[in-house]
């Protein structure tokens, strides 16, 4: 047995030689590792995975975008669009293009019309995941080639930040997406940095830059992003040196080992999943608030952020993720005191404790933090009975409102806004025709999550979502907990070309000027 | 002859039948939604129901039921509802990976399996049979998740003979580097079990008179062993190899999660994980397919191997 593995062996050692020379001189293509097993639909108007985001944000181009190493929409600059103009009553907005900016593969210069297209086709419930999103657009007219005009149905100060490179903001090429329709997907065309280049299933996506990138021919050739979902295998890649960027497991002891690796750097970016409890308050015993005062109080949020670890998680400050633009960052929660949660148990007429139901994902870095909650609530005798299901399943059932308990980790557009409709307004209750992830049936902030949208004085905007969050908190509609912060790997030779402090889509962008150093 | 084969290719052909109705209905049955998988958790109800008519998962079932059978009979398998390809074409793409991958760890397991085994079997109770055993035993215990991860510590990481990522196309070498750890890796375990079915057939094969009448004869020991024990303990390894070949394309999926390589057990995990209704649905028949095949195959290498054994 050992004559054959002897020659394998040798002609592995000269194929690793060989290869070794090979992968020197390629310096200039980035391997990407994700955590995911293969590509989902890479149409940037459908898709909201974080596997498909990344790799679509460094393919499209939005009117506008946000600073590159940032996440937070103060930091939002031209890109399509290189000037715009408003009323003061923001429901009117001008557009200009820069001239010149070319769809990828030979599909022509990117046009008002092609900007109006794109956004139809996100505001269509047909095409677009995210037409809700759009849903104050009145009238979308191109001006000429270069300028687009957009009315409002009502006042929207927070408009711009729709037409970021992110999810509906994306834009694509008329041309190609009325050419490819449902194919579209298969063959994603728009204007960024990189173009799509070729896709092998289960293994990786490839792009090549785009040498008629508006801001410059990108520095890299090309990005092999691979897909693989063995966060092991990930890790030893990236350590062999097959792999120079890696989607990062949320974990203090990952960021640790992985930070000692030679030529290693490991970085933790916003935005921040939070991570929190969504509370039915329409069924027994969540109905009575002193029973969710009596769940707030039993956990310890220090300890949860003890056992994820300091370097990739923190506190949550309120019911909006902190960072988020009109984020109540010193929300009235409730003190972690079981002595009280006991009380306020025994007072709401549930002396010997309580029991309440959660349907839960099986997903590890979700369950263990059910698990520590349930630790914690059974020493005020609350008993959290946990049916643990597969994540697919899971989705479906808290949608089905089955669970009286819903423990969910999730980031947004980062305007409290999105999080307040989303998660607490009744339009987005489970179980009605607009439902998003309302798990609560609360609905005492709809009015000033309401008023907040059209509200063209930030400060008093600020003020209004104050008040809506403070309400939910004291209600106890949602208990936050903590909040999880991205974490990507790469070698110490990339050079991103900017600052990396957070990313809208979740993973670093590569731009024109990343390269090897 | 001709007559065996018709026969099992038409209870094959009622196993099909069974199995596409089966299939069809047991993707329903799991709870999840494939359009919002497809959308993620962001999208709202609306945006949900509109992808549903998109996928064609709005009509009634029975008639999603016949517009699939009446494909499968076509051989149309349909588009992914994920990725919007062709489901025939997303399986062709990986099959070879699971072939060369299922075949080569055969090779090995077979190539290292049954002269172990026979090994075993003719110093048993000594110290070959109990380092074969032994090893054997750690194969069969040993998870294939748990040896694949120390294969790449060892051999990709400690000793960089090996990549890490084994989706490696091209040249020889290339390919050679690619596949050797994966098939190593499937190849020992099969040898585990392998190695144990061969060692009790040969033991029970040892006690036949004809053996004794063959040593009393006096054949070479050598002989007896490898040209008329081994032939004829042949019958069970060649079930347990036919019976494994179909358990090894459903074992592969973790070889190849670890190893990143496509192939179809990460196709069927991956299509399940999505609630891919179209692609589970080819898959499932596709992989049954495969079983049939194999136990047919296995029926006919019977009278082959043994000339007692009629087609009949």
């Amino acid at each position: 047995m050992r004559r054959p593995f002897g020659l394998l062996g040798t002609v592995a050692i000269a194929a690793s030689v060989i290869g070794a020379g090979a992968a020197f001189a390629e310096k200039k293509t980035l391997f990407v590792g994700m955590a995911s097993a293969d590509a989902g639909k890479l149409d940037p108007h459908l898709t909201a995975t974080t596997p498909d985001k990344g790799l679509l944000n460094w393919m499209f181009n939005g009117l506008v975008r946000i600073r590159p190493g940032q996440a937070s929409p103060e930091f939002i600059e031209p890109d399509i669009a290189e000037s715009w103009t408003s009323n003061a009553a923001g429901t009117e907005w001008t557009f200009h293009l820069r001239p010149g900016v070319q769809c990828h593969h030979d599909y022509g210069e990117f046009t008002a019309e092609d900007a109006a297209y794109s956004l139809r086709r996100a505001a269509t419930k047909a095409t677009s995941s995210f037409s809700s999103d759009f849903a104050s657009l009145e009238k979308i007219e191109p001006l000429d080639k270069l300028t687009l005009k957009l009315t409002l149905k009502n006042p929207a100060p927070g408009f711009l930040g729709y037409l970021v490179n992110y999810h509906g903001g994306n834009m694509v090429c008329k041309k190609a997406a009325e050419e490819m329709k449902e194919n579209f997907a298969k063959m994603p065309i728009g204007t960024g940095p990189f173009e799509f280049a070729e896709y092998q299933p289960q293994q990786f996506v490839k792009l090549v830059a785009n040498k008629k990138y508006f801001r410059g021919v990108p520095q890299l050739d090309a990005i092999v992003y691979r897909y693989i979902p063995s966060n092991a295998s990930r890790d030893l890649a990236f350590q062999s040196g097959e792999l120079d960027l890696i989607y990062g497991r949320q974990e203090e002891t990952w960021v640790e080992r992985i930070a000692k690796l030679p030529g290693a750097k490991v970085a933790t970016l916003e935005l921040a999943e939070m991570s929190a409890l969504y509370l039915n308050t329409a069924v027994k015993p969540l109905d009575d608030i002193r029973v969710r005062q009596a769940i707030a109080h039993a956990i310890d949020r220090q300890a949860i952020v003890a056992f994820k670890g300091r370097s990739t998680s923190r506190l949550a400050v309120s019911v909006v993720p902190s960072g988020y633009l009109g984020t109540d960052e010193h929300a009235p929660l409730y003190d972690y005191d079981v002595a009280k949660a006991k009380q306020l148990l025994a007072e709401a007429g549930y002396p010997n404790g309580v029991t309440v139901k959660a349907i839960h994902t099986t997903l590890p870095s979700m369950q263990e933090v059910i698990e520590v909650v349930q630790a914690q609530l059974k020493k005020a005798n609350i008993n959290l009975d946990v049916e643990l299901v597969e994540h697919a399943t899971f989705h479906q059932k808290i949608r089905e409102d089955l669970s009286p308990i819903v423990h969910y980790q999730a980031a947004r557009f980062p305007v409290a806004d999105v999080y307040l409709t989303q998660f607490y307004h009744s339009r987005s209750q489970v179980g009605t025709p607009t439902a998003v992830t309302n798990f609560t049936h609360c609905s005492l902030a709809d009015d000033d999550i309401d008023a907040a949208r059209v509200e063209p004085d930030p400060v008093k905007q600020k003020a209004l979502w104050k008040k809506a969050q403070d309400k939910l908190v004291k209600e106890v509609c949602g208990i936050p907990i903590y909040e999880q912060l991205q974490v990507w790997g790469w070698k110490d030779n990339l050079d991103l070309g900017y600052e990396l402090k957070g990313s809208l889509n979740l993973s670093p962008p590569i731009i024109e000027t990343t390269h090897f150093k | 002859m001709t007559a065996y084969i018709v026969r099992r290719s038409g209870l094959a052909l009622i196993t099909l039948l069974a199995v596409l109705t089966l299939v069809f209905v047991l993707v329903r049955i799991v709870p999840g939604d494939p359009a919002q998988v497809i959308l993620g958790d962001q999208a709202s109800r609306e945006a949900i129901l509109a992808m549903r008519v998109r996928l064609g998962l709005d009509r009634p079932l029975l008639v999603q039921y016949f517009e699939f059978l009446g494909g499968a009979l076509r051989g149309d398998w349909g588009v992914s509802m994920v990725s919007g390809r062709p489901v025939i074409e997303e399986v062709m793409a990986v099959l070879p990976w699971t072939l060369e991958l299922t075949l080569l760890s055969l090779l090995i397991g077979t190539g290292v399996g049954v002269p172990l085994g026979v090994v075993a079997a003719v110093h048993r109770n000594r110290l070959p049979d109990y380092g074969a055993r032994i090893a054997s035993l750690l194969g069969l215990s040993f998870p294939p998740f748990v040896s694949a991860i120390l294969l790449l510590l060892l051999f990709a990481i400690v000793f960089p003979l090996f990549p890490v990522i084994s989706a490696t196309q091209g040249s020889l070498s290339a390919w050679l580097q690619a596949i050797t750890l994966p098939a190593i890796n499937l190849g020992l375990i099969t040898a585990a079990y392998i190695t144990r079915v061969t060692r009790s057939a040969m033991l029970e094969v040892f006690s036949e008179d004809y053996v004794r009448t063959a040593r009393a004869k006096g054949v070479p020991w050598r002989a007896v062993v490898w040209r008329h024990a081994l032939r004829n303990a042949l019958i069970p390894v060649i079930t347990i190899v036919g019976l494994y070949l179909s358990i090894l394309i459903g074992n592969s999926v973790l070889t190849e999660i670890v190893f990143n390589r496509p192939g179809l057990g990460k196709l069927i995990v991956g299509a399940l994980n999505q609630r891919d209704y179209t692609m589970l649905q080819g898959m499932m028949v596709i992989y049954t397919f495969m079983v049939v095949l194999v136990n047919l195959s296995t029926d006919l290498a019977y009278a082959a191997v043994d000339p007692r054994v009629k087609l009949q």
